[in-house]
């Protein structure tokens, strides 16, 4: 997708001239997050939720005229950095299609912290806008430098550990090298311009998905368990996280794996990510099911998009090296749908998760209950957010499942066993994992929303105030049309990225349906069936409002005395539909040592030893990369 | 012309599906009744309990929400959407080319969470409890179901039930050897689902329960088509073959639900229901099975 000039050795490669002045008011809307981040203590807190609002919402009104009107890609040279190794800045549509998301969840989390009550802290204000800044910096980064400067400006605003505040930034800084041809600086122009190194593309890709790791790992911290039911939680770092950085992860994958390394990129990475994807949203989906906190458990709801992204992004590198550009064009536009949906429900299930939460004084599933009587709005948005993220028609969900068993369908012209067989292991783990989601939004419906309330606190819980409602209705309503309409939202935000990336023209918009069959998958003509024939089953009981109306009868048994609600202990607490998946430790990074000018009166530890190893493996290959 | 036919064959088909289903529920309970030396209910006693049911005042306990009044309707609906979409005794119909396995069985799992969300609703432990193992259970018999529709949609290259059924009466779903697999793998899902039982549905009475009854008898009609039509597609007609062709595709259709019943009921007889721990058990095999259909449906295609 980075086509141009050929590049002349030693610059960055030559950049055409500003022709499109969205660029640099994109930059400078970064600029100005950037500012909002670092000086809102001097505007009132109020005022700082607005001007973040405002600046998000101009960024996604600026991304609409590239992605509607077909403009060609722009890029732009910033006069930074030493001679022949300036930052660039870019806009093309695999760019514009993940910024309008990023933008989108920013507008709604910055809305959300201005109008919710009480205000949002001034640290929170601070973090959401440094971290869309970095955010919107990486996705419009032309080079290595740029995007390494943008991804440590997104981990040092989450207030990650330091150690991954650097390493993170330099993993990718050193996949970019890696792709870059020898003697010309980390730029995506150089890049495109000269085939990559297959082995060097496999260990850039290796590296991508260890920084990708790394972020996702970055942006979920799991609660303490003692403090699972703490009235202050860093919601607005989970809705970022859900919101602009796993789409971000997913461009990231695709810009390092499918965009820069062109057709070298290896089959056998393509299954390994297949493998990895599939493992990931089975284990979150299971998460999502027996988790016994609501907050925790839609984490892991949103969670299984990321894993569900990454085996797309798997089954499209296996469909190219394959050459099967159809295929490759199925998976990624589930991977763009999944993208664009997660982008509002995502955010959408957390803030209303929050909203439920503060109101109700805990976020344990065993002590609510019985919300959609107090907070009818809130719980309608909930439960519209649970259900698109679910497999079931006609959610998103569901239309990227449909495309990523398309995808599979094109197995059998992949090659020998060994190649197909993760690919049959990949329809297990989708065919499971789309059944524990569905449980885990059934239970989170039905034991958070549904019933009786459990405890007094939760019976007095109130509905949200009106602007909150709005955003969360407005958000519940988009989720519900990208479902309703996949074909329309494909072909208008993420048609020309798809082409780019896969050389597949897109056909039938308003259909979603396999490439070259006349059969597939609308959505508006099953919900259309489904309205019709409960239109008719709602015409048989007509007597609704005729409904004689009786005391609980709880198997016979009228509640007990003193207890208005009936006996709240008797109902399901949503701890029996799975057992808990066992935690398993994995190997992570250790931790950063401190470094001293003065010697330590102790010798260096063995940690202190494997940091520095790891490190000086970096700059190590750094250097490789960079001098050929 | 084939248009006004297929769209013909089509309301017949969703009325034949909707007059069958409580008949085949009560066919069942009398060769039940039979196999044991007993004289057995009237065929038609489904129909007499709905009638009962629908005249009955509906009852609703005073603290339920919308939700326990709309899910019986959705859960008809997409049980219904479903129906409508799983071929019986012709090929061609007007709804042919949204017949997706996929979203067949992703519509039954709508019938299924709103039923679970109804009773969930109902704020009742035994409805909870019931609820849970369900759902326990759909967490296996889901996957088993879409993975035995992937493997023969591996074996068409299509997922709609049209191509695949095309493809099954002409020997073209090939390997075979996958086909039977994924044949036992759905039957013993059926047998199962048969030994599970009707879904709880004591929270509602009246009309809801009337809905309610019906959407489980439908959807084990639904089970029935989609093996008879997946696995033994002999004598189904073409939509736009004319009334001639259609009766014969009826007397088809009609032998594969008697010959299903009878062996269906004989199975139950001779070897007993399945003991609901053991469920898991059997559902997890059908899910293995499912897989190995796909593998040896990879593998052959690999060596063709």
């Amino acid at each position: 997708m980075c086509h141009g000039p050929t590049p002349n050795p030693g610059d960055g490669g030559s950049v055409p001239p500003v022709s499109d002045p969205i660029l640099p008011f994109l930059a400078f809307d970064v600029v100005a997050l950037l500012l909002l981040g670092r000086f809102a203590s001097l505007l009132p807190l109020a005022a700082c939720g607005f001007v973040a609002a405002a600046l998000c919402g101009l960024g996604a009104l600026l991304c609409l005229p590239p992605l509607l009107l077909g403009l060609p890609p722009t890029a732009l040279a910033l006069p930074v950095g030493p001679p022949g190794l300036s930052l660039h800045l870019a806009l093309d549509p695999l760019a514009t299609a993940f910024l309008l998301n990023v933008f989108l969840a920013g507008t709604v989390i910055s809305a959300f912290q201005a109008s919710s009550v009480p205000l949002t802290k001034l640290a929170s204000v601070q973090t959401s806008a440094l971290c869309l800044a970095g955010i919107v910096c990486s996705l419009i980064a032309a080079d290595g430098v740029s995007l390494a400067i943008g991804i440590a400006i997104t981990c040092g605003a989450m207030n990650g550990p330091r150690h991954r505040t650097l390493m993170l930034p330099l993993l990718v800084l050193t996949a970019v090298c890696l792709l870059t041809p020898a003697g010309f600086a980390p730029g995506f122009e150089a890049i495109g311009a000269a085939p990559a190194d297959p082995n060097h593309a496999t260990a850039a890709g290796a590296l991508a998905l260890l920084a990708v790791a790394g972020l996702i790992r970055l942006g979920w911290v799991t609660p303490d368990p003692a403090k699972a039911d703490a009235p202050e939680r860093c919601w607005t770092r989970d809705a970022l996280t859900a919101g602009a950085l796993l789409p971000f992860t997913a461009y990231l994958l695709s810009r390092l794996l499918l965009d820069l390394s062109g057709t070298a990129g290896q089959a056998w990475f393509g299954l390994l990510l297949l493998l990895a994807g599939g493992a990931a949203a089975v284990a979150d989906s299971w998460r999502a099911a027996a988790d016994p906190d609501i907050v925790s458990a839609i984490a892991a709801l949103i969670r299984r998009q990321a894993g569900l992204a990454m085996t797309g992004i798997g089954l499209a590198l296996v469909a190219r090296a394959a050459d099967l550009p159809d295929a490759a064009a199925l998976a990624l536009q589930a991977v763009f749908l999944m993208a664009i949906g997660g982008s509002l429900a995502g955010p959408l299930t957390l803030l209303a998760a929050h909203a439920i939460g503060a109101s109700a004084g805990t976020y344990r599933l065993s002590r609510l209950g019985g919300l959609v009587h107090t907070m009818p709005a809130t719980s309608a948005a909930l439960a519209a957010g649970l259900l698109a993220l679910c497999a079931l028609p006609p959610s998103f969900g569901f239309a990227a499942l449909w495309l990523l068993f398309q995808s599979i369908l094109s197995a059998p012209r992949t090659g020998g066993l060994p190649s197909q067989l993760p690919l049959a292991l990949t329809a297990a783990a989708l065919a499971l994992s789309a059944a524990l989601a569905t449980t885990a939004s059934v239970r989170l419906i039905g034991i958070a929303l549904l019933g009786r309330p459990r405890t007094p606190r939760g019976s007095g819980a109130r509905e949200s105030q009106s602007p909150v409602r709005t955003i969360l209705l407005t958000l519940a309503g988009l989720s519900l049309a990208v479902g309703m309409l996949p074909g329309a939202t494909l072909w208008l935000l993420a048609d020309p990225a798809i082409r780019g990336l896969t050389g597949v023209p897109q056909a039938r918009p308003a259909l979603l349906a396999a490439s070259g069959a006349a059969q597939g998958y609308v959505a508006l003509p099953v919900l259309a069936l489904i309205a019709l024939a409960t239109g008719v089953g709602i015409m048989t009981r007509r007597s609704l409002k005729e409904a004689k109306i009786a005391g609980l009868w709880a198997d016979g048994m009228k509640p007990p005395a003193g207890l208005p609600f009936g006996e709240p202990a008797a109902q399901s607490t949503g701890a029996g539909f799975l057992p808990a998946l066992p935690a398993m430790k994995l190997p992570w990074m250790p931790r950063m040592p401190r470094l001293a000018i003065v010697v330590p009166a102790r010798p260096p530890s063995a940690i202190a030893g494997l940091w520095l190893v790891l490190t000086a493996f970096g700059l190590l290959l750094l250097v490789l990369a960079a001098t050929g | 012309m084939s248009i006004v036919l297929a769209l013909l064959t089509q309301l017949l088909h969703i009325g034949l599906m909707i007059f069958a289903a409580p008949t085949v529920a009560g066919g069942m309970d009398w060769l039940d009744a039979r196999w044991s030396g007993r004289s057995g209910p009237p065929v038609l006693l489904p129909w007499h309990d709905l009638l009962r049911w629908f005249r009955k005042t509906p009852m609703l306990t005073d603290d339920v929400s919308i939700v326990s009044r709309l899910a019986p309707a959705v859960g008809m609906g997409a049980t219904a959407a479903a129906a409508a979409l799983v071929p019986s005794f012709a090929l061609g119909m007007a709804l042919s080319p949204l017949a997706d396995g996929l979203v067949v069985v992703s519509l039954l799992t709508i019938a299924r969470a709103a039923a679970a969300l109804a009773a969930l609703d109902s704020g009742t432990a035994r409805s909870g409890v019931a609820t849970q193992q369900a759902s326990a259970r759909a967490v296996l018999a889901e996957p088993a179901l879409l993975l035995s529709v992937v493997a023969l949609a591996v074996m068409a290259g299509s997922f709609n039930l049209q191509v695949i059924i095309v493809q099954q009466r002409e020997g073209l779903l090939l390997p075979a050897t996958a086909s039977a697999v994924c044949l036992t793998a759905m039957l013993a899902l059926l047998f199962a689902e048969v030994s599970a039982g009707e879904a709880n549905s004591d929270f509602h009475a009246g009309r809801a329960l009337a809905v309610a009854r019906m959407t489980g008898w439908l959807r084990r009609l639904i089970w029935v088509d989609l093996i008879g039509g997946l696995f033994l597609p002999a004598g189904m007609a073409a939509a736009d073959a004319g009334p001639l062709s259609w009766l014969t595709g009826l007397a088809a259709w009609g032998l594969k639900l008697g010959m299903f019943m009878v062996c269906l009921s004989a199975s139950q007889k001779l070897f007993g229901r399945i003991a609901r721990h053991s469920l898991p058990d059997v559902i997890g095999v059908a899910a293995l099975l499912a897989l190995l259909a796909i593998i040896m449906a990879l593998a052959s295609a690999g060596t063709a």
